[in-house]
């Protein structure tokens, strides 16, 4: 059930004692990078006085392109990981082989503990190169003894011939990727439930809700569980879904997690919602501290019923820069997915549209019909169309137009979803 | 019995072309169609040689198709043929809840294919008055 017991399991105070010992081991390696050369504070007497230490943002990595951040000597960094950076400089992370080992071990405790042995086989759908998630749960899976194999994203008959041929009982797929390759199924006549041996999904890199999750768990008829992490820290591995599926134990062993009010930076209270921000607590080459991760959250209050220790966030709700004001009421395109994926009648893939008419803003909501459910009539479309307007002006406070469009209709990337298009 | 394919479509040019030219290059003849449009989409019926292949193949190209059974009935070939029919359906108290008309044999004779509620019982009927109720395995 653990992959490391004492670690996962270690009593709050010790890990705690731990955390805070970490804190200033970060401190004092930090300090060789030219970036926090000049940090005022040297050491912290309690894990609250964090606090004290500056907030670090994209912003500041963005700016420090390329060694800015860098503290150990070049030749100690045997990778280089970059995030996509769309526009201008991307930022880029750097890892000595320790820091390496110890990712690829917290990749192996997530997939340990929802249960990956070593006889399992785990194909990878995740994209390899500069992104993480690939390359991260590739040694992670290595490291855990399973047979992996590495086919990357996209050519989805090819996934299959491999999921059927090889008897994949583990993916590590973009759970938007996991519902277009559910398309491909039909036309070559497999019926996942019956003709795969697939057992366990491993979701991640992208916010997904509650809703898709389940979706992916009954098409497949498997287990999926949620990967948090982001390049900054590592990759994936920060913080993962045990078997309980009811948040993310973050690996506090190695990250400290604080949530602030993104508004006034003050530290929050368990439980309420906030930005996360992560403090990397054994990274060598490039130690972060107080990292704005941007993904809203909260940390969970309670112990975990899988005797975990590490505490847990709650779902990724989406990413401060990812909500939209539509006539001036705050919404987050997740809310919009927990809606349309909870109605059985719409299919997999949606897309969500804002532009400005008028000087008002219009959202305008383009879903894919569920071949499995239309019963062949008109009346039964113009119902769902009503109900979906319905059920999203509750949650949503205002009216959205909403457009039926054919199943696989919809663009998709064998990356991550790009579901939002704001034309104003 | 005959089967109808219904498939979702959004109302934009050429879609109805997509659907005709994937069963012509299959090979499958095309006996019916109608249209129910709702303005941003609609519901494409056809009736065609044959219906399980046809299925599979618009399957296979990603289109939202669905199968319904209809009664198929060839009309007689007389001033109020299409009449009489509707009056003995009526007389039985059979709605009709939806029909459309194919033509059979290169326009010598039609068909009417009807959407009824109680289609084993419907088609005694037609039978017992001496209609010919067509299935999808007689050639039209
Ligand atoms: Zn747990």
């Amino acid at each position: 059930m653990y992959w490391e017991k004492d670690l996962e399991t270690l009593d709050r105070k010790e890990l705690e004692r731990r955390q805070l010992e970490q804190i200033n081991w970060t401190i004092r390696q930090a300090r060789n990078s030219s970036f926090y050369s000049g940090l005022k504070i040297n050491r912290i007497d309690s894990l609250e006085a964090i606090q004290d230490l500056p907030l670090t943002t994209k912003e500041d990595l963005r700016n420090q392109f390329p060694y800015g951040f860098l503290a150990v000597d070049r030749e100690r960094v045997i990778r280089l990981h970059s995030s996509s950076g769309t526009t201008g400089k991307p930022t880029v992370v750097f890892h000595t082989r320790e820091d390496i080992d110890r990712w690829q071990n917290l990749i192996a405790r997530s997939m340990y503990a929802v249960g990956v042995r070593k006889n399992d086989v785990f194909q990878n759908i995740m994209g390899y190169g500069l992104f993480t998630g690939g390359i991260g749960f590739h040694y992670g899976a290595e490291l855990l003894g399973v047979m992996t194999i590495p086919i990357g994203p996209g050519n989805s008959k090819r996934q299959i011939w491999f999921l059927k041929h090889l008897r994949t009982s583990v993916v590590h797929i973009l759970p938007s990727y996991a519902l277009r390759l559910y398309t491909f199924f039909d036309e070559l006549n497999i019926d996942p439930k019956k003709d795969l041996n697939l057992k366990i999904a491993l979701i991640g890199a992208e916010p997904h809700s509650n809703e898709i999750r389940k979706k992916i768990e009954e098409l497949y008829g498997i287990k999926a569980y949620n990967s948090y992490g982001l390049s900054e820290m590592c990759g994936p591995g920060v913080a993962f879904e045990c078997t309980q599926q009811a948040g993310l134990h973050v690996w506090e062993d190695h990250f400290y997690p604080e949530i602030i009010d993104p508004d006034s930076m003050q530290v929050l209270p368990e439980g309420e919602e906030g930005e996360l921000v992560l403090t990397t607590l054994s990274r060598e080459a490039m130690p972060i501290i107080r990292y704005r991760t941007r993904d809203l959250t909260s940390l969970i209050p309670g112990n975990c019923p899988c005797g975990r220790t590490h505490r847990r966030i709650s779902r990724i709700k989406g990413r401060n820069d990812d909500m939209l004001i539509i006539n001036g009421v705050n919404i987050f395109p997740i809310q919009i997915e927990r809606t349309v994926m909870a109605i059985p009648e719409i299919g997999n893939n949606y897309l969500i549209e804002i532009r400005k008419k008028d000087y008002m803003d219009k959202l305008l909501l383009k879903v894919e019909v569920n071949e499995q459910v239309f019963q062949g009539t008109l009346s039964e479309l113009e119902k769902l169309q009503r109900k979906i307007i319905v059920e999203l002006r509750e949650e949503l406070d205002l009216t959205p137009e909403v457009k039926l469009v054919e199943s696989a209709s919809l663009p998709v990337s064998d990356g991550k979803a790009k579901r939002v298009y704001d034309f104003r | 019995m005959v089967i109808e394919l219904s498939v979702f479509m959004e109302n934009r040019p050429g879609k109805l072309e997509a659907i005709t030219r994937i069963l012509a290059e299959s090979g499958i003849n095309i006996r019916g169609i109608s249209v129910a449009s709702e303005g941003e989409f609609g519901v494409i019926k056809i009736i065609v040689s044959e219906p399980d292949r046809a299925y599979g193949v618009l399957r296979e190209n990603h289109f939202t198709v669905s199968k319904r059974k209809m009664v198929m009935v060839e009309i007689k070939d007389k001033p109020g043929g299409l009449h009489d029919l509707l009056v003995l359906l009526s007389m039985n108290r059979i709605n009709i809840e939806d029909c459309y008309g194919i033509a059979l044999e290169e326009g010598k004779k039609a068909a009417i294919i009807l959407e009824v509620g109680q289609f084993p019982r419907t088609e005694k009927i037609l039978r017992g008055e001496g209609y010919t109720v067509l299935s999808d395995q007689e050639p039209g």
